[in-house]
């Protein structure tokens, strides 16, 4: 009894779902996003309008943008999150360039591609050993003190 | 025995406060000879580990990595300068030294100036003199060296001394200009001699296309790019552009020959140009120094 329910109960709300679907409503919905906005200009303070723009992604030899200034010399694009690192944006006009670098996302991210140091190795080894040392230290001490009370 | 174990201070070991026989004082003591050992063993482990670790860092990606020198289309096809001179080049011969690629973090900014910051940084040996006008018009720029075994990385900073070349066609100066000029049916043939030594310091290079970025088992190429339209001014530049504003043309040059020759080095020219001519010459020779479109940050040597 309860399937017979059941059924047009579901059946009923599907429609609903869909005439909800169907209907002239509205939906808005929003992302938080970090705009970055870079003003070109000739050393004189003249802006760089119709300067060509090209940002590249870190670590990408490919542009992963291009486009141009306002005549205002200004240019707004929206880096991709999933791609923490320094973000190089290149403008040039009629034999004139200049490259500006932005880090993007967090300080682990941004120097994560760096590598370690010979020094910083150096020093993580010895992490190691310390760790190696006091680990055997502390359980040679313990058989120490436990042996004789077992042969008590 | 009381006496001893309270003579014991805390947290020593008490174990030697029972009484046991002499044999078995032996097999502990061997067993703790033998536990005393391990610490030493692992730390002997662990060291090799840490060396291994180095070594590898040590036998990291490499590349090859090419260094070239561009005069662009100015100094290999000839150009009009800013005051209507039809300039072609014949030779520019360059000195090149201490030439050194980055992998600099944080980016070296040339308008800062300072020293380059970087973990990672790869040279030539030696000077190089060069001809920038070497070729035909659409000869490549000039490969002045490579180093085969750099670390792969993207090398976004670049560096290198304008010097005195010891040898050679251009020997005694750091850079040689020969060319003719022709305007008007007025031909003048020139040899302009530079023996003041530069050093440039460029960040990226700017242009067409990225530079610098070596891969494993990878070519890449960094390229110091030098701009004779500064000295000349481009006609086929807008004649309020900076470019032309602060350049001294051809003109003065053209003034200061005898014969329709000029050949002088920069004690003739501040005899032969104006004080005002000469003064924007020597002001515009730091600025030759680029990589791609990219300024450089120069010093006089």
């Amino acid at each position: 009894m309860k399937w017979k329910l059941i059924l047009p109960l579901t059946l009923l709300l599907a429609l609903g779902l869909t005439m909800q679907a169907s209907a002239h409503g509205a939906r808005i919905e929003y992302t938080i996003s970090i705009a970055v906005e870079i003003r070109a200009t000739y050393d004189t303070g003249e802006p760089m309008g119709g300067g060509q723009v090209t940002v590249y992604a870190p670590d990408d030899p490919t542009p992963w943008l291009e486009g141009v200034c306002d005549e205002d010399g200004r240019f707004v694009f929206t880096p991709d999150p999933s791609k923490p690192g320094t973000w190089d944006i290149q403008v040039r006009q009629a034999g004139h360039g200049d490259m500006v670098h932005i880090p993007i996302g967090d300080d682990m991210a941004i120097s994560g591609g760096s590598g370690y140091t010979p020094l910083q190795i150096v020093l993580m080894g010895a992490c190691v050993v310390w760790g190696f040392v006091g680990t055997a230290f502390f359980f040679s001490r313990r058989l120490a003190l436990s042996l004789p009370k077992g042969r008590a | 025995m009381e006496a001893m174990k309270a003579a014991q201070p805390a947290g020593s070991r008490v174990f030697r406060t029972f009484p046991f026989t002499h044999r078995k004082a032996r097999e502990i003591d061997f067993k703790e000879k033998k536990m005393n050992k391990l610490p030493i063993t692992l730390m002997i482990l662990a060291l090799l580990a840490s060396v291994t670790l180095v070594g590898c860092g040590g036998t990291a990606e490499k590349g090859t990595l090419q260094f070239n020198a561009n005069g662009e289309d100015f100094v290999r096809q000839g150009f009009v300068s800013k005051d209507g001179w039809a300039i072609t080049f014949d030779h520019v011969y360059i000195t090149l030294a201490d030439i050194t690629a980055y992998q600099s973090d944080p980016p070296y900014d040339p308008h800062s100036g300072g020293e380059v910051q970087s973990q990672v940084r790869v040279g030539l040996d030696e000077a190089h003199t060069v001809d920038l006008a070497e070729g035909g018009e659409d000869a490549p720029p000039i490969l002045v060296g490579e180093v085969k075994d750099a670390p792969a990385g993207h090398y976004n900073a670049i560096s290198w001394k304008m010097a005195r070349a010891s040898s050679g066609p251009a020997s005694g100066y750091a850079l040689v200009v020969v060319g003719s000029a022709e305007k008007g049916g007025q031909t003048v043939n020139f040899t302009i001699k530079i023996d003041q030594e530069y050093t440039y310091t460029c960040g990226e290079y700017v242009g067409d296309e990225r530079k610098g970025m070596l891969q494993k088992d990878g070519t890449a190429d960094l390229e110091m790019t030098f701009h004779f339209d500064h000295i000349f001014g481009d006609a086929d530049t807008p004649m309020d552009d900076a470019l032309n504003v602060s350049a001294l043309g051809c003109e003065p040059f053209a003034g200061a020959a005898e014969g329709g020759t000029l050949d002088a080095d920069l004690a003739g020219l501040q005899v032969k140009l104006s004080a005002r001519d000469y003064q924007m010459l020597v002001d515009i020779l730091p600025t030759l120094g680029h990589a791609g479109e990219g300024h450089c940050h120069s010093e006089v040597y």
